[in-house]
């Protein structure tokens, strides 16, 4: 058989199974997902692909760059502001999952008795949730913005003396955390309300014939009980914490003194400040990174519970 | 095949006839597009109150209504992401045939080969006497790479303002020195009040550079070298420094942006502050108690401020370049409704325009015009012009910090080391 005779051949096999293929009804999960599979290509990956390689250019936003291998990353992990942006990201990541989740459970295990105007509390306690954070970062900013802002009056009354909670780096960096738990902890009280709603009460009743105390009750029914749903709830909020642009920007844009710059800030600087795309998208990767061992790290300590 | 003797000839004929007819058929089109008018597209970014749009508008509409050959289309653009809307445009082809743009746009869009440089413009300009109608300056600050790459149109400025009932309590005059400015700053530190209101954002970095120029220093050597730490300016920085450690900046300047430390200026919570020419115009009520400082003298007796010559600016894009002339040329004569009606918030580069009875009836904005831009230098001083690292000096926020530390009252030489090697890594010296 020449080259020609086997390659026609290959041909009509695989043209046979093809149509066995279709007429299986095999391909059709593949067509319905193909419109979404093309979609997140071209909005997720494109896009990501192009600025991972971006990370390897010195190129602007106007003009792509030449290919400078590791510099961007050697310069970013080298700079003290990548350094100083990292930790604050941390700071910022681990005081509002602890801050958010303590809250949020305080009021969900509140809002879950039978306590007076429980309706109105439900949806009142959602209102920072749902406020544009615009509207509330900016609100929240002339409550604090000097000696004659509403804080300070209530300092005053009590004889203090102002508090600059913008102008001193401590300040502003406790300021930006209480904001951000003020609009996280809604997310967080609602997911763990639905939890606890979900717990067997026979569980209870056993605990208590047991002649456990309500808060051997929470150790050891409400919280194993709410394990799984808490790990997913701190994943969501780390990712959505290290990832915040609004509320430093809004509120500080990431001073004094870049005090409350986090990641995501100095790719923006770099970016559209410094107009160093390589620089921008090397930092965007290394915050993805991050996220995806801390990612990883957390699923698996799930699975092997 | 039979043919007849004169077969070619009639061959001939038809193919002539043919071309005749197809030439008639495809001219038809060609001759309609010829009475078409050539359309612009003229970006226009926002350079004052809704009116200003609307007045804008107006103009255009009389320039095509005085120009029935050209079109041009009037789009306004918002402040915000304003690069990324430029560059997503140079990028897909979409640019306009012109437009107004931030101080250092064009240059940085030349740099990229996205602007059609001017100098034939300006050299008409010059023939026929045009040019001295702009400010001592103005047109030259926009010379780059020896090509002049746009037309000056505005000017945004910094001036110092006061209060005058602060001033009036406590018995002083208006400072004309640095020196009287830190004594009336600190008289006037009193009661829960300060002396000076300044910002921790792009307009507390006004302040530096304010200073610097004030004191006949300046961000640049004149070959371009960064000279941040040059005897001026940290002589300027310390009178600054001096300030904060007197007690008389409001300790909330830090913290502060623009708009905070105008609010507090407007509610008399300081003595002093620096801001555009437009502050007046748009205190509301407080409008009667403030005034402008005359420029102050520095301890070397001399005086300066920061500026930025605002411009606009033809796309290499442009299938038109001779109607863009035209419409630029009409454009920068005729602008002036832009602040009769417009309120815009510039100052004009022509001297016509300045001669208008708007800026007399608006006595602050005259008075900036007669003494403070004649002073004017732009961040680029002491180098020529304007180059397109003064985008990412200002832009990255390294004179930003710069000023929220000074106002916290850090230790000068230290912030000053920081600030300087982080702008050299800016400009990769």
């Amino acid at each position: 058989m020449s080259a020609v005779d086997l390659s026609r051949s290959e041909a009509g096999t695989w043209r046979a199974s093809a149509r066995a293929w279709w007429r299986t009804g095999d391909a059709l999960p593949f067509l319905l997902l193909a419109p979404s599979v093309l979609l997140i290509l071209a909005v997720i990956a494109y896009p990501m692909l192009t600025g991972f390689w971006y990370g390897f250019t010195d190129g602007s936003l106007l003009k792509y760059g030449r290919f400078v291998g590791l510099d961007n990353y050697v310069e970013l992990i080298t700079s003290r502001d990548f350094r100083h942006a990292l930790w604050f990201s941390l700071v910022f990541a681990v005081f509002n999952v602890v801050g958010c989740y303590a809250l949020g459970l305080g009021l969900a295990l509140l809002l879950n008795q039978d306590v007076p105007g429980r309706p109105f509390f439900r949806v009142a306690l959602l209102l920072p949730w749902i406020v544009p954070s615009i509207v509330s970062i900016v609100s929240w900013r002339w409550m604090m913005a000097d000696e004659r802002a509403l804080f300070n009056q209530v300092i005053g009354l009590f004889g203090g003396s102002p508090v600059y909670f913008l102008s001193d780096q401590t300040w502003a960096v406790v300021m930006v955390i209480a904001i951000k738990i003020w609009r996280s902890f809604p997310f967080m009280m609602l997911s763990l309300l639905a939890a606890l709603q979900s717990i067997d009460r026979s569980l209870y009743e056993a605990a208590s014939l047991d002649g456990a105390s309500r808060w051997n009750q929470f150790r050891f029914v409400t919280m194993p009980q709410l394990r799984n749903i808490s790990i997913v709830l701190a994943l969501l909020m780390t990712i959505w914490t290290v990832n915040d642009f609004d509320t430093p920007w809004l509120l500080t844009q990431g001073g004094p003194a870049n005090a409350t710059e986090n990641l995501v800030l100095l790719a923006y600087r770099y970016t559209f400040g410094r107009n160093d795309v390589g620089l921008g998208s090397a930092t965007s990767f290394v915050t993805l990174i991050i996220l995806m061992i801390l990612v990883v790290f957390l699923l698996r300590r799930q699975k092997e519970r | 095949m039979k043919t007849s003797g004169n077969a070619p000839a009639r061959g001939r004929a038809g193919l002539l006839a043919s071309l005749a007819a197809a030439l008639a058929i495809g001219l038809s089109p060609v001759a309609a597009y010829a009475a078409d008018p050539v359309k612009l597209n003229f970006w226009d970014m926002i350079w004052g109150p809704p009116e200003y749009i609307d007045a804008a508008k107006e103009l255009v509409a009389e320039f095509n209504k005085e120009n029935p050959g050209i079109q041009v289309e009037y789009r306004s653009i918002p402040w915000n992401n304003w690069y990324q809307t430029y560059v997503t445009a140079i990028s897909a082809g979409t640019a306009p045939d012109l437009s107004t743009g931030a101080g250092y746009q064009a240059v940085q869009l030349y740099d990229l080969g996205a602007i059609r440089p001017i100098d034939d413009l300006i050299e008409e300009m010059k023939t026929s006497g045009d040019l001295d109608d702009f400010l001592p300056g103005t047109v030259d600050t926009l010379r780059y790479d020896d090509h002049y790459v746009a037309l000056p149109w505005g000017i945004d400025i910094r001036v110092w303002f006061y209060r005058k009932d602060m001033l009036d309590a406590a018995g002083l005059k208006v400072p004309t020195t640095w020196a009287e400015l830190r004594e009336a700053a600190k008289a006037t530190t009193k009661d829960g009040k300060f002396g000076i209101l300044a910002s921790g954002d792009t307009g507390g970095s006004h302040f530096l550079y304010n200073a610097i120029l004030n004191n006949g220093g300046g961000l640049f050597t004149e070959d371009r070298k960064l000279d941040l730490k040059s005897e001026r300016n940290v002589e300027a920085f310390e009178a600054l420094a001096g300030m904060v450690a007197d007690g008389s900046v409001s300790p909330a300047s830090t913290g502060y942006n623009s708009d905070d430390r105008r609010g507090a200026f407007n509610r008399g919570q300081g003595a002093f502050t620096l801001d555009g020419p437009g502050l007046i115009s748009q205190a509301g009520d407080a409008a009667d108690k403030i005034g402008v400082v005359p420029p102050l003298a520095g301890p070397h007796g001399d005086k300066g401020t920061i500026f930025w010559v605002n411009n606009i600016m033809v796309y290499e894009q442009t299938k038109h370049p001779e109607e863009v002339k035209t419409f630029l040329k009409w454009w920068s004569k005729n602008q002036t409704p832009l602040w009769t009606k417009g309120n815009t918030g510039q100052l004009p580069t022509r001297k016509s325009i300045a001669a208008n009875d708007y800026f007399k009836q608006q006595a602050s904005r005259g008075y900036v015009l007669e003494n403070y831009v004649p002073i004017g230098k732009t961040t680029a001083t002491h180098a020529a012009g304007i180059f397109p690292a003064l985008n990412e000096v200002e832009g990255e926020g390294v004179m930003q910090t710069f000023a929220q530390e000074l106002w916290q009252g850090k230790p000068l030489d230290q912030i000053l080391d920081t600030a300087d090697s982080r702008l050299k890594s800016i400009v990769k010296e």
